[in-house]
């Protein structure tokens, strides 16, 4: 049943620097920009080239996709704006995928971003979705802690994990952190630290929740032919799957869509989870990482505490290499591409300090916008390196 | 200041669903009753930790100072809902729901209050915040009108 591999291709990846406390002439139509720009740099292809843009934002309004491409100075054949969070990065780059292939443009670039202070976020949970504003908000929930909390005392709870096994994502990930001068966390943190660091609604504590920052991300595709000629590695997609609202809101939130979009997903790439070099999971909280690795088949006989112990802290093996958005930090929707940006440089070999030796096959996903108890969208890609 | 909770209930296939919906998930039928829920048991429990600095959000919603005790109730008629809950309540306890008042004026919105069980529901027990006080005990409906209709509408 394996399809034909996509033929477009990443050719450039580029994040504007995330920032705690940004000045206030910086605003999010800024980050975005400024994202783009690196990111055509990257690939070395003229801003005049790109013929399709899309973007994905929570405070972009009242402006849109269209008002950024005016002014960016773009003239573009397609054009798109996607509201799904985390889960937005992938879910553009499939469209774009499909756009590329059928023609309807031939270079795209997709972009996400936000300025995000404290006020930013409240405002943005705020007006989330009516559910958030007449059901959440009040109780007084003040964000998704609380319902993150039970996500993480339910899978815990499954899998047999107490605090100490939930650390090794964070601290993993902070290690990664250490090597990339991007991250807003970058300072070695140990075990004590984390256990000892401020509750937020237990379980969960600080180092458990992702410092919000201001940032954006942008990726450039492109077709086979052009991706050639610029005589660099690109990135390949073997395959990308999505699926949105699959359980209604009724299921137990850690047993999720993408176990649900796994098989196909892996036999459209023709791989397997084990040939997996690297893995750029959506991270708004650890458990997050840990249910997506395991309904994503890459959990050996769902040993868990196994796998956080000997394979994510003990072997290093590759996930979230930027220190994720735990240690990097959450820039809003930039979130979503942030995985895509990480990969794309690991693929490439131009991860500097935190390079991954021989990195050809990646899984990058995405995840978000809870409805109710947990989230509804899921997608994930298979990446390659293509010489 | 409260009212008894209820959820929807699709009059085809009794389906139950909390916050509404306007299609039925399983039969795609619009024809939603009024389902009282009287208890439930708590799966999960946090305490939220205040904000810094209490502020009113553009809805109207209030981001709360006092820290707040919330978890997570598989209620009896089957849907898991997030309510608060006083101090004393713990996991595996057995709780009444009690549908509060939106803290907001002129809001639409719902607080779902988990009180232990055979508690009388003495305001004190339901802690609760500050801005309580506002709005009628009187909270939305959670029906959605039946869009009698729906084409898409399919036997089952
Ligand atoms: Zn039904």
């Amino acid at each position: 049943m394996a399809e034909q591999h996509t033929r477009a291709r990443i050719v450039g990846a580029g994040e504007t620097p995330y920032q705690r406390h940004p000045s206030t002439e910086r605003r999010t139509e800024t980050f975005i920009a400024e994202a783009v720009v690196a990111a055509l740099g990257d690939a070395g292809i003229a801003r005049d080239e790109v013929d399709g843009f899309g973007v994905a934002s929570f405070s972009l309004g009242p402006d849109h996709a269209i008002d950024l491409t005016w002014k960016l100075g773009m003239t573009i054949r397609w054009v798109m704006e996607d509201t799904n969070g985390g889960a937005s990065g992938i879910n553009m780059l499939q469209h774009a995928i499909r756009a590329i292939e059928a023609g309807d443009a031939e270079t795209i670039v997709l972009a996400a971003g936000d300025r995000m202070e404290k006020r930013e976020f409240h405002l943005m949970t705020d007006r989330y979705n009516r559910v958030a504003r007449d059901y959440m908000a009040p109780l007084p929930l003040n964000g998704p802690n609380a319902l993150f909390a039970f996500l993480t005392e339910r899978y815990g709870r499954q899998h047999g994990l107490e605090r100490e096994d939930f650390a090794c994502v964070p601290l993993a990930q902070r290690d990664w952190a250490t090597r990339n001068p991007g991250a807003v966390y970058r300072a070695p943190m140990a075990l004590q630290d984390y256990l000892d660091s401020v509750p937020i609604a237990p379980p969960l504590t600080r180092y458990d929740c992702v410092p919000i920052v201001s940032g954006g991300d942008a990726i450039v595709v492109t077709t086979e032919e052009r991706a050639a000629k610029l005589n660099r590695p690109s990135v390949g997609v073997r395959a990308i799957r999505s699926l949105f609202n699959d359980d209604h809101q009724d299921g137990d939130g850690v047993n999720t869509g993408f176990a649900k979009l796994r098989d196909g997903l892996w036999d459209a790439a023709g791989v397997r989870p084990e040939d997996v070099d690297a893995a750029f999971i959506y991270d708004d909280y650890p458990v997050m990482v840990l249910v997506q690795l395991g309904d994503l088949g890459l959990i050996p006989a769902m040993d868990v505490k196994r796998y956080l112990h000997k394979t994510l802290l003990e072997d290093r093996f590759p996930v979230n290499t930027s220190g994720g958005q735990l240690s990097a930090g959450q820039a809003g929707a930039a979130g979503g591409l942030h995985g895509l940006v990480e990969a794309v440089r690991q693929l490439r070999g131009e991860a500097g300090e935190r390079q991954v030796d021989g990195a050809e096959l990646a899984l990058a996903t995405g995840y978000g916008m809870v409805l109710y108890t947990h989230g509804s969208s899921h997608n994930a890609a298979i990446l390659e390196r293509v010489a | 200041m409260s009212a008894p909770f209820a959820v929807s209930e699709c009059r085809v296939c009794g389906y139950v669903a909390y916050p509404p919906r306007i299609l039925c998930p399983v039969c795609a039928a619009s024809d939603w009753k009024r389902r009282l829920t009287e208890n439930g048991i708590v799966t999960e429990l946090t305490v939220r930790r205040p904000v810094s600095k209490r502020r009113q959000l553009p809805s109207g919603n209030w981001l709360d100072q006092e820290e707040t005790r919330l978890a997570a109730v598989q209620s009896d008629a089957g849907v898991r809902i997030v309510a608060r809950v006083p101090a004393g309540v713990e996991i595996g306890d057995r709780v009444k729901l009690t549908q509060m008042a939106s803290t907001a004026i002129a809001l639409p919105g719902q607080v779902v209050e988990a009180r232990p069980a055979g508690d009388g529901g003495s305001a004190a027990a339901a802690g609760g915040g500050d801005g309580a006080a506002a709005g009628d005990g009187a909270a939305a409906d959670p029906i959605v009108a039946p869009l009698s209709d729906y084409p898409g509408r399919t036997a089952s």
